[in-house]
């Protein structure tokens, strides 16, 4: 009576419920194992190295795309409270290793309510079962069967008349299963084995093993990325940049322990200063080198907070951080930059982060040459090398060194985009009449990439005295275009 | 010796020769003791260059007009050119040059360009690209956000060289400028149009830059213990100048 008692609480809404003689042999409650245990030291739990709780989420939380679900993830998030050891199981599963938590929930039925309210929490409604292995705990979960296995011994027993399909083997592979009439998980166990794996193959063949427990399936442990989010409400309402800054001092000290005691730093941290009857302003910080200092972020948020135009003044600020990335630390320089020769790179990652704290991120970037005769594609920017170099760059390279005076027949300056020049009697002019001063270069290339540019480039001299660079069309209507100023 | 001026801050020069109540050495030891204490830094001889630290301009004939023998090392000096491309950026490519390509340099900072600055031609010219950083001012940017980018570069010791395009500094921005430049040690260009070159300016050399055929005539406007006048320079000695030896 007790066993059918069980039996209803854990298979509410299994549609196809196994039927009578499965059933008497099937699920253990919490209730009917407890006693036993507190009884006699050698019940069947003790059997069992690990138990795994598998959870199957909805299918309509579960997104096909790649990487777990947020639902997932905010999920697994929550289901460390139960276990540290926690893996996720795309797209729809989750699992948890709860042997050790057993005592500490109250038992299987305990942690089952726990897990309902994570579950309920989220949004969700899951489907739990419990068996010795991770695979069985899924499968089952994903057969919407909540079976509750504490035994190894009896695993098989359980598992045996699962569909084959919850194993999400190739459904081709199914198919062909299906012809030989091999539709249940008990029916393929019962297969000899080498012609299994020779047949249907050997991941399929480990599959099955991993479920029985045969063979060990480690999971990738889920980690929490932990993100530092404070807000402090404000006594008076401020509006002056200095006392928003001491407003935010303790926070961003807070900040600072949070990230010291995870010897970790900062990518992007976060300011939201809030108003009353105002939406909130925000201020995204971006930083090049992972920081954890509360100085100079304050600093690179004071820059933030001088471009910032607040509506009205501000009455809480919250401080929200990105996820927080290990820090590599490294010993100062004992000179200043520029001193004694002391390294540049000391002190450049803090200038360029101070830069594009206020300027903006694309606004400071470094030149390289490409690889191209097209003017405009011969160059990239690039981001500023920071660190440090020990040598001479280009001492003894000889691709390095300057090719004499050929820099003198390309511009310094280049346009944005080549401008058009007007013309009077087939001759080009800029402000006035230019006067060509070279032969022509041919600049004929980029066919391949749908840029492609034809063109004779001459050097120019205008009125002013100014050496310009100016290209005329190879092809009809042979327009000519300014492309560049000698400087 | 004639007129000569010498200004010694607490040198204690006449206890050397006198106080010690010896006869006096003879005329040209004391003569090599004066040359010897005229090299002492914390003396500035009137009519002569002050002894600062310069990078090479690569022009002799510009190094022999500049004070100290080229382009000072700290400090603001402003750059007058009739138009904006008559030679003014060519006069500094061969300084730039040797500034990136040695051992340890800082950055070489491009303030608000007005023009794409031109990397094959950079390179041509002999210059370290990766030590290049340009800056563009956003045009959402306030105007001051100009002269803050000017002053960090300037003043943060992370920087050889910064340039910048100017419209219409005031002086006092001017001198705060120079200031930061001596703080960081750095080398400040400021280019301005010629037509400003009435105003006062803290700047340490003011050079004005006329196009001449095939290079450029630059004219001192001001620099301290210099020369003055014109200097005509041609751009094929700056080709041989470039050349690292």
């Amino acid at each position: 009576m007790k066993a059918q008692k069980s039996a209803d609480l854990f298979a509410p809404d299994a549609p196809d419920a196994p039927d009578a003689p499965e059933r008497a042999v099937a699920p253990v409650s919490l209730r009917s194992v407890t006693p036993h245990r507190a009884a006699k030291p050698a019940v069947p739990q003790a059997l069992s190295v690990e138990l795994w709780l598998g959870v199957r989420i909805p299918a309509g939380e579960a997104q096909a795309g790649q990487g777990p679900s947020p639902a997932l993830t905010r999920l697994a998030t929550l289901a460390r409270r139960l276990t540290p050891r926690v893996a996720l199981a795309p797209p729809d599963g989750l699992l948890l290793e709860v042997k050790g938590s057993l005592h500490l929930f109250g038992g299987v039925d305990g942690l089952r309510r726990e897990m309902d309210t994570a579950c309920a929490h989220c949004g969700l409604r899951g489907t739990l079962a419990l068996a010795p292995t991770p695979l069985a705990a899924l499968t089952a979960a994903r057969a919407g069967r909540p079976l509750v296995v504490l035994d190894p011994a009896r695993l098989v027993g359980q598992l045996a008349p699962l569909p084959l399909k919850t194993l999400r083997w190739p459904p081709k592979l199914l198919d062909r299963l299906a012809c030989i009439g091999v539709r249940t998980i008990g029916q393929a166990l019962r297969l000899p084995r080498a012609g299994f794996a020779q047949r249907f193959g050997a991941a399929q063949l480990k599959d099955l093993d991993r479920l029985t427990g045969r063979v060990a399936d480690p999971r990738e442990r889920f980690e929490v990325r932990l993100r530092f989010r404070r807000r402090r409400e404000l006594s008076f309402e401020l509006e002056n940049r200095t006392a928003l800054l001491a407003a935010l001092d303790p926070l961003l000290g807070d900040l600072e322990r949070f990230l010291e005691a995870r010897q970790c730093g900062v990518l992007s941290l976060e300011c939201r200063l809030w108003h009353r009857g105002h939406p909130p302003s925000r201020s995204v910080l971006r930083l090049a080198a992972p920081l954890s200092d509360a100085t100079r972020l304050a600093e690179l948020l004071g820059e933030r907070l001088d471009t910032l135009s607040l509506p009205a003044p501000v009455c809480a600020c919250e401080l929200r951080s990105g996820f927080p990335v290990p820090r590599v630390l490294s010993s100062g320089g004992l000179w200043q930059p520029g001193e004694h020769g002391g390294s540049p790179g000391a002190g450049s990652p803090q200038f360029i982060e101070r830069l594009r704290a206020r300027l903006g991120s694309e606004a400071v970037h470094s030149l390289a040459c490409l690889h191209d005769h097209r003017p405009e594609a011969a160059w990239r920017a690039t981001e500023p090398a920071t660190a440090p170099r020990v040598e001479s760059p280009s001492r003894g390279d000889p691709e390095r060194t300057p090719r004499g005076a050929q820099h003198l027949f390309h511009p310094l300056w280049l346009l944005p985009s080549p401008r058009r020049l007007t013309e009077r009697g087939g001759l080009p002019r800029y402000r006035g009449g230019l006067r060509l001063a070279s032969e022509p270069e041919r600049i004929e290339t980029g066919w391949w990439d749908g840029a492609e540019v034809a063109r004779d480039y001459y050097i120019a001299l205008d009125t002013h005295g100014r050496r310009l660079w100016i290209f005329r069309e190879r092809n009809p209507p042979h327009r000519w275009f300014l492309h560049g100023v000698f400087g | 010796m004639g007129t000569l001026w010498v200004f010694y801050p607490s040198l204690p020069v006449s206890a050397d020769f006198s106080a010690s109540g010896e006869a006096l050495p003879p005329a040209w030891d004391r003569r090599e003791e004066l040359t010897r204490l005229l090299q002492h830094p914390a003396i500035w001889r009137a009519g002569r260059a002050a002894r600062i630290p310069v990078w090479p301009s690569g022009f002799p004939a510009l190094d022999e007009g500049l004070p100290g023998g080229g382009w000072p090392q700290a400090g603001l000096i402003e750059i007058l050119p009739s138009r904006l491309g008559v030679g003014e950026l060519s006069l500094l490519m061969p300084a730039l040059a040797i500034v990136t390509r040695r051992p340890g340099a800082r950055w070489c900072a491009w303030v608000a360009p007005p023009l794409q600055p031109f990397a094959p031609a950079l390179e041509a010219g002999g210059i370290a690209l990766e030590r290049l950083l340009v800056m563009r001012i956003p045009r959402s940017a306030a105007r001051r956000s100009f002269l803050w980018a000017f002053e960090q570069a300037l003043g943060s010791s992370a920087c050889d060289i910064a340039f910048a395009w100017a419209r219409q500094p005031r002086p006092r921005q001017i001198r705060r400028l120079h200031l930061a430049a001596q703080r960081g040690n750095t080398l400040g260009v400021l280019f301005r149009s010629r037509g400003e070159a009435r105003e006062a300016s803290q700047a340490l050399l003011r050079v004005a830059v006329e196009p001449l055929e095939g290079g450029v005539r630059v004219r001192l406007l001001k620099s301290r213990g210099g020369a003055r006048g014109a200097i005509d320079l041609k751009w094929t000695a700056r080709a041989d100048s470039v050349e690292p030896t």
